[in-house]
């Protein structure tokens, strides 16, 4: 199979074309809610919400089969994100609050889900999902869910980037704190929960924070991060269903389909990062210091002690 | 007290939910008037601030800034009807407000004309985006700071100085009537110092009324009008001439060893200027 095959012709068919749309809306979506959450250093919240979705997702395919996961992963989110917002406002926040809240709820959706005739495979579609099997039904809800998290996000933008950069300040601006930690974690929520359908509730959190990370790593322009973080999703998404498709069908070796998508994306992470290195290193090496930019001042305060 | 004060407190307490906080405030500030805010350490300089930004609930008295009025909540407290405001979004006045200490990511990724910009999102509200104006103000605000030719720096590769008039900056950009700053010559080099005298000294000019807060009494001489002493409460309010006395300061810095000369204020522990 030609890299062109992967790239393009297997979109032809219509359960890769169905995939490509959904996961170029999910992770582009994802990248730019994501870059907030870097901002903000929230990883470990999101990764207390994909956790607190779960028992949602459980209970949601106990009830309605396939069809009730997405309503319920929804209102799982939804009590998440309050609650995580709440514990974040009341200082009980700590790594161990949200530790608790997210074992909890992953231990709830466990027994639950152990409750189900098909085990093994239930678990296995709510962690790991199943990119490649979205019904065309579910096609609409999960865009609509996206497009959601990517309106609450627009409308508070500048105020939470204010709120990222200096707490106090934003306060003393008048924003409420809890007002905007609440439509950022709902945002996050719900991206988990759209995510959670595709790749699985497990490797959303990837799509959360490596786009955001990557574009920190491109630019030190505030507004480039977004369209940035967004770009690099939909390119590693596009290449991870291309070389999932390619290795599966040309090669024969089963890969799913998630995990690939995933994989290019820390790939391609650790790829921007040397990258990144590389050109930090020809800089320095340019302006003839062999320090970092954060310590010249300094260097140059100690060569000038040295020559007096 | 005089209509057409930017600031007035009548009876005003600020109450931190812990307890403590700053009380029997009453004083005024008028457009293009500075007020040094003088007292000694914890006796409630920034929970007046703060107070006056909403950040420390008012418990009693009334606080009227611009056509807002707030009235204390404190059960029993005269007129205690919760905020009650007759203006609307539009005529509200402006406050800007210069932190003593903000704690930020150095590397965070933004320019020092975006930290200027924020200073304008209050009058944006949620939906819109800055426009023409709005950069014309923030130009403006950095050029009265002295700081154009830093506009596209990285924020958090200013020097403090630098960083302190960029947070200057934003705090005019919002084009306010009422200037807050929370000891802002603290730790600042002469030149530094003499370029915000210089840009309060203008700010006046242009109609704006400031509170400052200040161990500094060659600034409450040089820029302020009035001064307003507190410790735990206002213990005297008035022109600079009249109210700080040594015996009014003694006062307010009860128990502390207080020394008053032309220029300095001596109190033993403290950062005097």
């Amino acid at each position: 199979m030609s890299p062109a095959d992967a790239l393009f012709g297997a979109f032809s068919l219509p359960f890769m074309w169905r995939a490509l749309v959904v996961m170029l809306v999910l992770s582009v979506i994802a990248g730019v809610v994501g870059v907030l959450v870097n901002l903000r250093s929230l990883e470990f919240i999101t990764d207390g919400l994909t956790h607190a979705v779960f028992p949602g997702l459980a209970v949601g395919l106990a009830v309605g089969g396939a069809s009730g996961v997405l309503p319920g992963a929804a209102v799982a989110a939804l009590i998440g994100a309050v609650l995580l917002t709440w514990l974040m406002r009341s200082g009980i926040a700590s790594d161990a609050g949200i530790a608790v809240v997210l074992t909890a709820a992953f231990s709830v959706g466990v027994i639950v889900v152990s409750k189900s005739d098909d085990y093994a495979g239930a678990l296995e579609t709510l962690l790991f999902g199943r990119v490649l099997t979205i019904p065309p039904s579910d096609v609409v809800p999960l865009v609509v869910v996206s497009a959601i998290a990517l309106l609450l996000v627009a409308l508070t933008a500048k105020q939470q980037v204010f709120r990222a950069f200096d707490a106090a300040g934003s306060r003393a601006a008048g924003n409420s704190a809890f007002a905007l930690d609440l439509t950022l974690n709902v945002a996050v929520a719900l991206v988990v929960v759209a995510g959670a359908s595709t790749v699985g509730s497990l490797l959303v959190l990837a799509l959360l924070v490596v786009p955001g990370a990557v574009a920190r790593l491109l630019t030190g322009r505030l507004w480039l991060l977004f369209p940035l973080a967004g770009v690099f999703a939909a390119l590693a998404s596009w290449f991870g269903l291309a070389a999932g498709f390619a290795a599966s069908v040309g090669a024969g070796i089963d890969l799913p389909a998630g995990s690939t998508i995933v994989a290019v994306f820390v790939v391609a992470y650790g790829v921007v990062l040397v990258g990144r290195l590389i050109r930090d290193a020809a800089v320095r090496r340019a302006q003839g210091r062999p320090t970092a930019p954060g310590e010249a001042k300094s260097s140059v305060a100690a060569s000038g002690e040295g020559a007096a | 007290m005089s209509a057409t004060a930017v600031l007035t407190f009548e009876g005003a307490a600020f109450t931190h939910p812990g307890g403590d906080g700053v009380s029997d405030l009453d004083f005024a500030i008028a457009p293009g008037e500075a007020v040094a805010l003088i007292g000694p350490n914890g006796a409630g300089k920034s929970t007046l601030l703060r107070g006056v930004l909403g950040l420390v609930p008012l418990t009693r008295g009334r606080m009227t800034f611009g056509r807002r009025v707030a009235a204390g909540t404190e059960a029993g407290a005269t007129g205690a009807t919760g905020a009650a405001a007759d203006g609307t979004h539009a005529d509200r006045g402006m406050v800007g407000f210069l932190p003593q200490t903000m704690e930020f990511d150095v590397d965070f990724p933004i320019s020092l004309e975006q930290v200027v910009m924020q200073g304008r999102y209050r009058r944006l509200g949620l939906l819109r985006w800055p426009g023409r104006a709005d950069r014309a103000a923030v130009r403006h605000a950095l050029e009265t700071v002295g700081l154009t030719e830093f506009a596209a720096k990285r924020f958090g590769s200013l020097s403090g100085g630098q960083r302190q008039r960029g947070l200057l900056a934003r705090a005019l950009a919002a084009d306010p009537s009422l200037l807050l700053l929370d000891e802002p010559f603290n730790g600042l080099d002469q030149p530094n110092r003499d370029a915000l005298v210089a840009t309060l000294r203008r700010l006046k000019a242009e109609g704006v009324a400031v509170l400052v807060s200040t161990h500094d009494l060659e600034l409450a001489r040089e820029v302020c009008d009035r001064v307003l002493l507190v410790n735990g409460r206002q213990t005297a309010f008035g022109p600079v001439s009249d109210a700080l006395t040594l015996s009014n300061v003694q006062r307010c810095f009860e128990g502390v060893e207080v020394e008053i000369d032309e220029h300095t204020l001596v109190v033993p522990g403290h950062e005097g200027h």
